[in-house]
């Protein structure tokens, strides 16, 4: 695990030398990892409070991989000089500070840096954001999880000062007390984000620079998940009386947000509210608290987390050369652009669970945990899985279909580099699924 | 010249198909059928398999499916040969095959889910593949239609839970026999009727015309839209008797309206689409009274038959610079004689003519019926819709044959295009001889029909009374009074496919509305209002009391700090 660590920190003076080579050692860094995989149910790599199980690896991994993928998005930004080193300096903390939060095995140290990780973020949006609403974004982005994560400090000395300890092995207080469930686990529904306390993330990703959209939505949405799946254990019978409520909540509001994504004219706001919409749906099955919950929530975590991330992607390459994001103007692209054309389409049907995605095996699995809590839940599933299919078809048919606007002047071809951005994004997403059981060992 | 794309997969497809033609007949002789299992996943008991299984019936549908699909391929690098991107187009149409593949073959619930997500949305692909308004609405309409039988088989999966296992052709009949499947089957059967366009959602089977030729050809006539029809044959032991009874219901009320609404229908394509449609729904009736391989022969034949009258409706749309019109036709039989004998092959094979294919399965499908026990409106509706089956048939021929030509002067129509010639006459040989040859793989001991003469000869006076309606319907001068005009409020009613299509299209409004409200009013009202806003607000509206305090007389300032200090020694006593 150290390796690990001393190699991020020693990649520090890279930043201020290269774009490409860091670039490329954060990609050899993802692969080193992904070398080190087992499947064993138990905690491995085991050393100095860190270490892995597979709940742990993968989210490692994602956030590994999104890192590696962010710079890679962002070239504008070392094409401009718009000061790239402090840039990549960013981007190197943030997965620094992932790493040690889903790798610590101590509940301090991972709310120290799920704290901390807000920083970085919060200088990407202020920092490297368009337009002067970046400031109040980035102000929603801080003050939403503080406000709720402040009590969740408070709640975890108490555990220390019952149990004696804060390694998550250790965390078998069994309270029934529903302050304290809301003091734990408060700061992750606004993580997530459960629907009424979501707000934070439609402005976060519109104000957001690329790699600021894809950290949020591939990563930082998954930390409440994973800081859940860690603390659940504690509310065991707490979970049974109270998690209906917030399963209603958050299962009602998906439906809600799919609905408000059928309203919405500016593409990242769509794609941000359909994460909004899909991490609902991971927190309900989460809530369960069964087997294929756990299983179905973190392949849909991981799913989500490589689709919206590529969809964000997409929407920035055609940003970056029709310099608007309104539906609109991004219209009728596959005249000019037919191969990002089929790109869109495979995001966007990932994004509404279709095969062979990462997607339709979570949603799969999710609804069948949900519809084993409830059979009620049934209406409410139906509806988001259709409206998911609305607002993913209406964003490719829209912007790839019909007439191109008459105000595109000059234009240029994907690179490459986009190209790759966007297989590396669509593999695992499309491949992992042959190999989907090993997500539910941890269990 | 041949685009290589088209050549490549036309080969490959047609000699895929010669094969598995021979496989079936192996397994028909033989009676085997084979089950191979691909473990996906699993957690304790939970398991996912993706489940092949190859009996006769999976085996001839696919062949046939790949026989028509590699003449589309063949008929489309002619008919499609002036797209820039032609190979996207083959592409498509592989990708759509393929997933029919995987539906075909797999009677596990969830295996049979990843072929049917991927047949709704590569047709809703083709449907908007040309790029005007009138192909996004439809491909929207398409899609979203399809997807709500893809909800449904989603929900069936998750129900399907409680059995233990998705390969449902295992237990399907055991558990049929000691508890009702109720509600899961109901969803099953929703999904059916969404893919096969049944009354509900039969919307979006004529909207899908806005799509290529070569993609009604295969994908809306023979293919995706007989997809509903193949999971009703692959379920049909679990129904219950009153499942079944509703599923009569809609699929005869189907047949009928769309043969009425054929009748008033003037767009060539629509009128295909439409006869389609109420194919479909005697399939679906046919099997809801219990006879699936009936059923199951009509699909394979109807198949043929309609991808070959739509490749020559194709043809004639070609000549006549894309004019659908059937009014601005007439007299195609002199311009076009070979693609009108095609037609007409076809057509007549529709309406049931001896001895062509479509004899064979529809005259087994009618005495059948008629001997079974049932009740008068059954009886009448299913007889009606033969004849008007036929009185649209002959209505569009006289239309589009044998009246006067009223085509614009200026015009080049004729039988020219010999890629388009030659896999049509491919495909002719087999609406022909089809008929017979599969009633005697399917049925190798024949049916035994048994009915007094005037029940027998019924059916043949509905057909002459067909005709004799369709052949007046055509004449312009029927009358000088209209008299659709006259009861115009039936005639729309019924032209309009008893306003199917107004309800599903209506139907966006509301979500739409609610949408917007909640966005204006909770996105960016209450939730603001009392998220960020309020927050901001209370801690300004304190912070400012509290400089008030600090601004203030020294002697308040300490006795704040006195009351504080009280509080504190009692609380922490």
């Amino acid at each position: 695990m150290m390796k690990f660590l001393f190699m991020m920190v020693f990649l520090t003076p890279l930043c201020f030398f290269s774009y490409w080579y860091l670039s490329l050692f954060l990609f050899y860094l993802s692969f080193l990892f992904i070398f080190m995989f087992n499947i064993s149910k138990d905690y491995s790599f085991l050393s100095y409070n860190f270490g892995l199980d597979l709940l742990s690896y993968s989210m490692v991994m994602l956030s590994f991989w999104i890192c590696s993928l962010m710079l890679l998005a962002s070239a504008k930004i070392f094409k401009k000089k718009d000061y790239y080193e402090l840039f990549m300096f960013n981007i190197l903390f943030l997965m620094f500070s992932l790493f040690m939060v889903f790798s610590s095995l101590n509940f301090f140290i991972f709310y120290l840096f799920f704290e901390i990780s807000l920083i970085p973020t919060f200088f990407l949006i202020i920092g490297w954001g368009y337009q002067p609403e970046r400031i109040s974004a980035g102000k929603y982005l801080l003050f939403y999880t503080l406000l709720a994560s402040l009590p969740m400090m408070v709640g975890i000395f108490f555990i220390f000062k019952s149990v004696n300890s804060l390694d998550f092995y250790f965390l078998s207080l069994n309270l029934d007390n529903f302050l304290f469930y809301l003091c734990i686990n408060m700061v992750f529904f606004v993580k997530m984000p459960m629907y009424l306390i979501h707000l934070w993330l439609p402005k976060a990703h519109v104000e957001a620079p690329i790699s600021g959209s894809m950290i949020l939505a591939g990563v930082m949405l998954k930390l409440g998940g994973y800081g859940l799946f860690r603390v659940m254990k504690m509310f065991l019978n707490m979970g049974l009386k109270i998690n209906f409520i917030f399963i209603t909540i958050s299962l009602i509001g998906s439906v809600y947000m799919s609905l408000i994504c059928l309203q919405q004219s500016d593409i990242k706001l769509l794609i941000a509210y359909s994460s909004v919409s899909h991490m609902g749906l991971v927190l309900s099955g989460l809530l369960t608290l069964n087997l294929m919950g756990m299983w179905g929530s973190l392949v849909l975590m991981l799913g989500h987390g490589l689709c919206s991330s590529g969809l964000f992607c997409l929407a920035n390459i055609s940003y970056e050369r029709l310099n608007s994001r309104s539906l609109y103007l991004n219209k009728g692209l596959m005249n000019f652009m037919p191969t990002l054309s089929m790109w869109w389409f495979l995001f966007c049907i990932s994004n509404m669970a279709a095969p062979p995605s990462l997607n339709l095996l979570g949603e799969v699995l999710l609804i069948n945990s949900l519809i084993i809590y409830s059979k009620l839940t049934m209406i409410m599933l139906a509806l988001f899985s259709f409206f998911s299919a609305c607002y993913s078809l209406f964003l490719y048919s829209y912007t790839q279909h019909g007439l191109f606007s008459s105000g595109i002047y000059s234009f240029t071809y994907i690179s490459n580099r986009e190209f790759l951005l966007l297989v590396l994004h669509w593999i695992p997403l499309n491949f992992l699924i042959f190999k989907g059981e090993i997500f539910s060992v941890w269990i | 010249m041949l685009n290589k794309t088209c050549k490549i997969y036309f080969s490959f497809f047609s000699f895929l198909s010669f094969n598995l033609f021979l496989i079936s007949l192996f397994l028909i002789i033989s009676e085997k059928s084979l089950i191979i299992e691909f473990y996906l996943l699993n957690l304790s008991n939970f398991t996912v398999n993706f489940l092949i299984f190859i009996d006769w019936m999976s085996t001839l549908f696919m062949s046939f499916v790949l026989f028509i699909s590699s003449m589309v391929i063949f008929y489309s690098s002619e008919y499609m040969k002036d797209e820039m991107y032609i190979s996207r187009f083959i592409y498509l149409i592989i990708l759509f095959v393929i997933s029919m593949m995987m539906m075909i073959l797999s009677p596990n619930l969830v295996s049979i889910l990843l072929g049917w997500d991927g047949l709704g949305l590569i047709s809703y692909i083709l449907v908007i593949y040309y790029q005007n308004f009138k192909s996004f609405n439809a491909g929207l309409l398409t899609a979203l239609t399809n997807r709500i039988g893809d909800v449904a088989l989603l929900m069936s999966i998750s129900l399907f839970l409680e059995y233990g296992s998705w390969n449902f052709s295992s237990f399907l009949e055991f558990y049929n026999l000691k508890e009702n499947m109720g509600l899961t089957l109901i969803f099953i059967m929703i999904a059916a009727f969404t893919k096969s366009a049944q009354i509900p959602f039969s919307s979006w089977l004529p909207a899908a015309m806005a799509a290529p030729t070569p993609v009604s050809s295969l994908v809306h006539s023979s293919t995706l839209v007989t997809a509903g029809v193949y999971l009703l044959i692959r379920f049909s032991t679990g129904f219950s008797e009153n499942t079944m009874k509703v599923i009569l219901i809609f699929s005869l009320l189907t047949m009928f309206m769309s043969g009425l609404g054929a009748n008033f229908e003037f767009d060539l394509k629509k009128i295909i689409a439409l006869s389609t449609l109420s194919q479909l729904g005697m399939m679906i009736s046919t099997l809801a009274l219990g006879s699936y391989d009936l059923a199951f022969f009509h699909l394979l034949i109807h198949a043929l038959f309609k991808a070959l009258l739509f490749m020559c409706a194709g043809s004639i749309i070609h000549n006549f610079n894309n004019c659908q019109d059937i009014r601005f036709m007439g007299g195609v039989s002199k311009l076009m004689p070979l693609t009108s004998v095609y037609f007409n092959i076809c057509n007549l094979s529709l309406c049931g003519l001896p001895f062509l294919s479509g004899f064979y399965s529809k005259d087994l499908i009618i005495e059948s019926f008629s001997m079974l026990n049932m009740n008068m409106y059954v009886y009448i509706i299913f007889y009606l819709s033969m004849g008007l089956t036929v009185c649209y048939s002959f209505r569009l021929l006289m239309y589009t044959f044998f009246m006067d030509f009223n085509f614009i002067s200026l015009n080049s129509i004729g039988d020219k295009s010999e890629v388009m010639l030659k896999s049509m006459g491919i495909l002719i040989s087999l609406v022909i001889f089809s008929g017979t040859i599969l009633s005697w793989l399917i049925f190798p001991i024949p049916m035994f029909i048994y009915l007094p003469f005037k029940m027998k000869i019924l059916i043949l006076w509905l057909i002459f009374f067909g005709i004799w309606i369709g052949c007046e319907t055509s004449k312009f001068g029927l009358s000088y009074e209209l008299l659709s005009l006259k009861n115009y409020n039936l005639s729309s009613f019924n032209s309009n496919m008893w306003n199917l299509p107004l309800i599903s299209l209506s139907m966006n409004l509301y979500p739409l509305s609610v949408g917007k409200k909640l966005y204006t009013s909770f996105d960016q009202g209450w939730l603001e209002y009392y998220g960020s806003q309020k927050l901001l607000e209370s801690f300004t509206y304190s912070s400012k009391f509290f400089q008030l305090l600090s601004k203030n007389h020294l002697k308040i300032y300490c006795l704040i700090s006195v009351v504080w200090f009280f509080f504190f020694f009692f609380v922490d006593t």
